[in-house]
C-alpha cells in the first residue's frame, strides 16, 4: 500500500494526533538532514553518470522495447554446450559451388527443348582462389533434331577498388529477332500451351566477350562478338490446345558472320535513367554485314505527391548501312506499342513515346480489404505514340530517313494492371494491359499480358 | 542544534486533518543568447554518415563473433509463438576476403527430411554491414529521401534520428525505415525498417517490422542483431502464415589478430 493512501485511510481516525506529529518528526529530521548536507553537496556536486552509461542505456531501452515485440526470437543465445563442432563453412571445406538445373523451353521455330544447365563458381579465399563463376547449358531440339548450348564465364576483376565485370559467351543459341527485347519468362509458356509466340529468331553461333563496369550512377560495357547468324524456319506448329499459331512464319534473318563492336552505357540521376547503345560491324572488323545501329532511350519515375507515379520514357534509335532484319527496329507489344502485335512493324528508323500513370497504392487495399498483401494489384493508364520508317523487314516499307514521317505515327490510350513480384525478377510486375489504338488505323483493343518493369525502354538496371 | 529551517517547519507542522496543497512554482529568467553557429545541414550529416561508415569499415582487420539464427512461428489464434529451429556458428572474418564458419548447434523442432545443413548461415567474407547502412551508402543517395525527425541529447551522446523513404512509389522491395545515429562518430547505432508495399508477393505479404541493433565493442560500433517478423501469403509448411526471425551476433571480437590456421586448418570433429 503506498503512504498516501494509508494516510488518507488515517486522515479522520482516531490516531490523527500521532499521525500528525510522526508526519512532522519526519519532515524536521529531512530538513537537518538537508540542512547538513547543503554544504557538502555545494563543494562536492553529485557525480553525473558516466556519458556511456547514460547513452547505453537509452539504447538499451530501445533494445527492451524489441525484445518485448519479437519475445522468444530475441532472447539470448544459450551457450551451453557450443563446445563442439558440427560442420565447417569456409575455404578449406567448399571449394567451389556447384549448382545442376533442369531447362526446358519452346518456341515454334525449335519446338520443345529439354536440357540442362549447369554452374561451377569458385570461392573467395585466397588459399583457393575464385575463378569466377563459369556456366553452361545443353539441350536438344526437337523441332529439328539439334543440339543446341554454350559455355558462360563470368569473373568480377579489380583494377584497385573499380570492379570490371568480364563475360565470356561460346556456343549455339536460338536468340530474338528483335535485339532491344529480351524477356523469355513468358514466351516459353504463350508457345507451348496456345501458340501464342509472336516474336521471331535467328541461330547463333559463335562467341561473345563483355567487359562492364558499374560505378553506381553509371554503368558501361564495351562488347565484342563473332557470330555466324542464321535464319531458322518454323519446325513445331503444334502446341498443347490445338490452336493455330499466332504468327504461322518466322522472318527469315540474312545469313552471315558477324564481327560487332557493340557499347552501352547508361546513367542514373535520382528516378531519372538515359542510356545510349552503340553497334558497330564492318568489313574492317572482318564482318559479312556493314552497319552502324544506335539506340538512345530515357525515361523517369516522377512521383505526385505519394499516390502516383508518373512514368514518361522515349526511345530513338536509327541503323544505317545494310538493313538487316535482325538489326531492324521493330514496333508492336511489350514495351512499344501495346495495341500492336509484338514486333508488327519494322524499320531503320524508330521514335517512340510513352507515358504510364501509376497507382501508388493497391487496389484492394484502398478497397480496406485487409489482409491485401498476397496480391498487390496496381491500377495504370497509359498513352503512347511511335512509329518506324525505312525498309520494312516484312516487306514493304518506305524510304531510309532520319525521322519517322507524319503518316507513319500511330498513338494509343489503355489502362493497366500490374501485378507486383520479385520472384521472376527482381523489380519486375506481370502487366495486363487493354489498349485503344487512337486516330488512324484504330481498331479493336487489344489484350497482353507482359513481364516488365516500370522502365521498360531502357534495359534491367543491374541487381 | 536545529537549523531555523527546521525550527521553522516544526512551528509550521499542518494540524491534524485535511489540507490543501499550494502549488508552489520556481520561477527563473535567464538572458537570452543568440547563437551564430551554422547548423549542421542534412546534406552535411548524410555525409559524415557515410564517411563515418566508410572510416568503421577501413578500421576493421578481423572480427570473430558468435551467430544464432532462430525462427519462430508467429503466434496465431490461441497458440503461442514457437521456435521453429536455431543454428548457432562461430564465425571467423579477416581481411582480404577470408572467412570460416563454425556450425556448434541445429536445432529443429520437428526434423524432416531435409539436409541437416539446410539451417546453416552461410557468411561471406565481407565486413561492410551493408544491411544497416544500406541507404546511407554515397551511390545511395540518390535513392532515398531523409529526413531528421528528432535529436536527443544523451549523456554526452547527440543521437540524430533520421528517417529515409525511397523516393521510387513503384519498387516494391524499397524500404522506409528510421535511424539512429551518433555524431559522436556519425556511425548508425539502430535502425527500423518497413516496407509500403510487400516485398516479394505472393510469397511474402508482408513485413510487420525489422529491427537492427548494433552495439560497441572493441571501440567499434558491430552489428548485434536483426530482428523481423514477416508474414506469408499462403501457409508454409511448419511455420504457417508467419515468422519472427532473427539474427544475433554475440562474443563479439574485433581486430584482435586471427591467426591464419585457422582459415587454413582441417576441421577437427570432437
Amino acid at each position: 500500500m503506498s503512504a498516501g493512501a494509508n494516510g488518507a485511510t488515517n486522515a479522520g481516525g482516531n490516531d490523527a494526533a500521532s499521525a500528525g506529529v510522526r508526519r512532522a518528526a519526519r519532515a524536521l529530521a529531512l530538513l537537518a538532514a538537508l540542512a547538513m548536507a547543503a554544504p557538502c553537496a555545494a563543494q562536492v556536486p553529485p557525480a553525473p553518470a558516466p556519458p556511456d552509461t547514460a547513452f547505453g542505456r537509452y539504447l538499451e531501452t530501445l533494445s527492451d522495447s524489441t525484445d518485448r515485440y519479437f519475445g522468444i526470437a530475441a532472447e539470448p543465445v544459450d551457450t551451453v554446450g557450443l563446445d563442439t563442432v558440427l560442420a565447417s563453412h569456409g575455404a578449406t571445406t567448399h571449394p567451389f559451388g556447384f549448382t545442376v538445373m533442369p531447362a526446358f523451353s519452346f518456341t515454334r521455330v525449335d519446338g520443345p527443348v529439354p536440357g540442362v544447365s549447369a554452374s561451377i563458381s569458385g570461392s573467395d579465399d585466397p588459399m583457393h582462389p575464385g575463378f569466377g563463376t563459369l556456366g553452361g547449358k545443353l539441350a536438344y531440339a526437337t523441332g529439328p533434331n539439334d543440339w543446341m548450348g554454350y559455355g558462360r564465364y563470368h569473373e568480377r576483376l579489380f583494377l584497385g577498388v573499380h570492379a570490371f565485370d568480364v563475360q565470356l559467351w561460346a556456343g549455339r543459341a536460338t536468340a530474338f529477332m528483335n535485339r532491344d527485347r529480351d524477356s523469355r519468362y513468358l514466351d516459353t509458356w504463350r508457345a507451348f500451351v496456345w501458340g501464342g509466340d509472336g516474336a521471331h529468331y535467328l541461330r547463333h553461333d559463335g562467341f561473345a566477350a563483355a567487359l562492364e563496369h558499374d560505378s553506381g550512377p553509371w554503368r558501361a560495357t564495351l562488347g565484342f562478338r563473332d557470330v555466324l547468324e542464321s535464319p531458322r524456319d518454323v519446325s513445331a506448329s503444334w502446341n498443347l490446345l490445338g490452336r493455330r499459331l499466332v504468327v504461322p512464319f518466322n522472318l527469315a534473318a540474312a545469313r552471315g558472320r558477324t564481327h560487332e563492336l557493340a557499347l552501352d552505357a547508361d546513367a542514373r540521376w535520382h528516378l531519372v535513367r538515359g542510356e545510349a547503345q552503340g553497334w558497330l560491324s564492318n568489313a574492317g572488323l572482318g564482318s559479312d554485314f556493314d552497319y552502324r545501329r544506335v539506340r538512345v532511350a530515357a525515361g523517369a519515375e516522377l512521383p505526385l505527391g505519394r499516390t502516383l507515379a508518373l512514368v514518361p520514357q522515349a526511345a530513338y534509335g536509327r541503323l544505317r548501312g545494310d538493313a538487316l532484319p535482325q538489326q531492324a527496329f521493330y514496333l508492336g507489344g511489350g514495351p512499344t506499342l501495346r495495341s500492336l502485335p509484338r514486333d508488327d512493324r519494322g524499320g531503320t528508323t524508330l521514335a517512340l513515346a510513352r507515358v504510364d500513370a501509376v497507382l501508388a497504392k493497391d487496389l484492394l487495399s484502398l478497397a480496406h480489404v485487409e489482409d491485401s498483401g498476397a496480391l498487390p494489384l496496381r491500377l495504370g493508364v497509359f498513352a503512347a505514340a511511335g512509329a518506324v520508317r525505312g525498309p520494312d523487314p516484312y516487306g514493304g516499307g518506305d524510304a531510309d530517313g532520319d525521322w519517322p514521317r507524319r503518316a507513319a505515327w500511330r498513338s494509343e490510350l489503355g489502362a493497366s494492371l500490374q501485378y507486383d513480384t520479385a520472384l521472376l525478377e527482381n523489380g519486375s510486375f506481370l502487366r495486363w494491359s487493354v489498349a485503344w489504338a487512337v486516330g488512324p488505323g484504330a481498331g479493336r483493343p487489344r489484350v497482353s499480358v507482359v513481364l516488365s518493369r516500370a522502365l521498360d525502354l531502357l534495359r534491367a538496371p543491374a541487381q | 542544534m536545529l537549523a531555523p529551517a527546521a525550527v521553522l517547519a516544526i512551528l509550521l507542522a499542518p494540524l491534524p486533518g485535511p489540507t490543501v496543497a499550494v502549488e508552489d512554482t520556481m520561477r527563473t529568467e535567464v538572458p537570452e543568447v543568440l547563437v551564430r553557429a551554422p547548423r549542421v545541414t542534412l546534406d552535411e550529416i548524410l555525409a559524415r554518415v557515410a564517411r563515418g561508415e566508410a572510416r568503421r569499415d577501413s578500421l576493421l582487420r578481423d572480427e570473430s563473433f558468435l551467430a544464432t539464427l532462430r525462427v519462430v512461428r508467429a503466434a496465431h489464434g490461441d497458440h503461442p509463438p514457437e521456435l521453429v529451429a536455431e543454428s548457432v556458428s562461430r564465425v571467423y572474418r579477416a581481411r582480404p576476403h577470408r572467412v570460416r564458419t563454425l556450425v556448434l548447434r541445429r536445432w529443429e523442432a520437428k526434423p524432416g527430411k531435409r539436409k541437416s545443413g539446410d539451417m546453416d548461415m552461410n557468411f561471406d567474407a565481407s565486413m561492410d554491414e551493408t544491411i544497416v547502412n544500406f541507404a546511407f551508402r554515397p551511390g545511395a543517395r540518390d535513392q532515398f529521401r531523409y529526413a531528421i525527425v528528432g535529436r536527443d541529447l544523451v549523456g554526452g551522446h547527440l543521437v540524430y534520428r533520421i528517417r529515409f523513404e525511397p523516393r521510387s512509389l513503384l519498387d516494391p522491395a524499397a524500404p522506409h525505415g528510421l535511424v539512429w545515429v551518433d555524431t559522436n562518430e556519425f556511425v548508425i547505432v539502430r535502425q527500423e525498417v518497413g516496407f509500403d508495399h510487400p516485398p516479394a508477393p505472393p510469397l511474402i505479404s508482408g513485413v510487420d517490422r525489422m529491427v537492427i541493433e548494433r552495439e560497441f565493442v572493441d571501440g567499434m560500433w558491430m552489428l548485434h542483431r536483426v530482428l523481423l517478423r514477416l508474414e506469408f501469403g499462403l501457409p508454409l509448411p511448419k511455420v504457417g502464415r508467419g515468422l519472427d526471425m532473427s539474427m544475433q551476433f554475440d562474443q563479439i571480437a574485433v581486430n584482435r589478430g586471427i591467426p591464419d590456421s585457422v582459415f587454413t586448418a582441417p576441421l577437427v570433429k570432437r
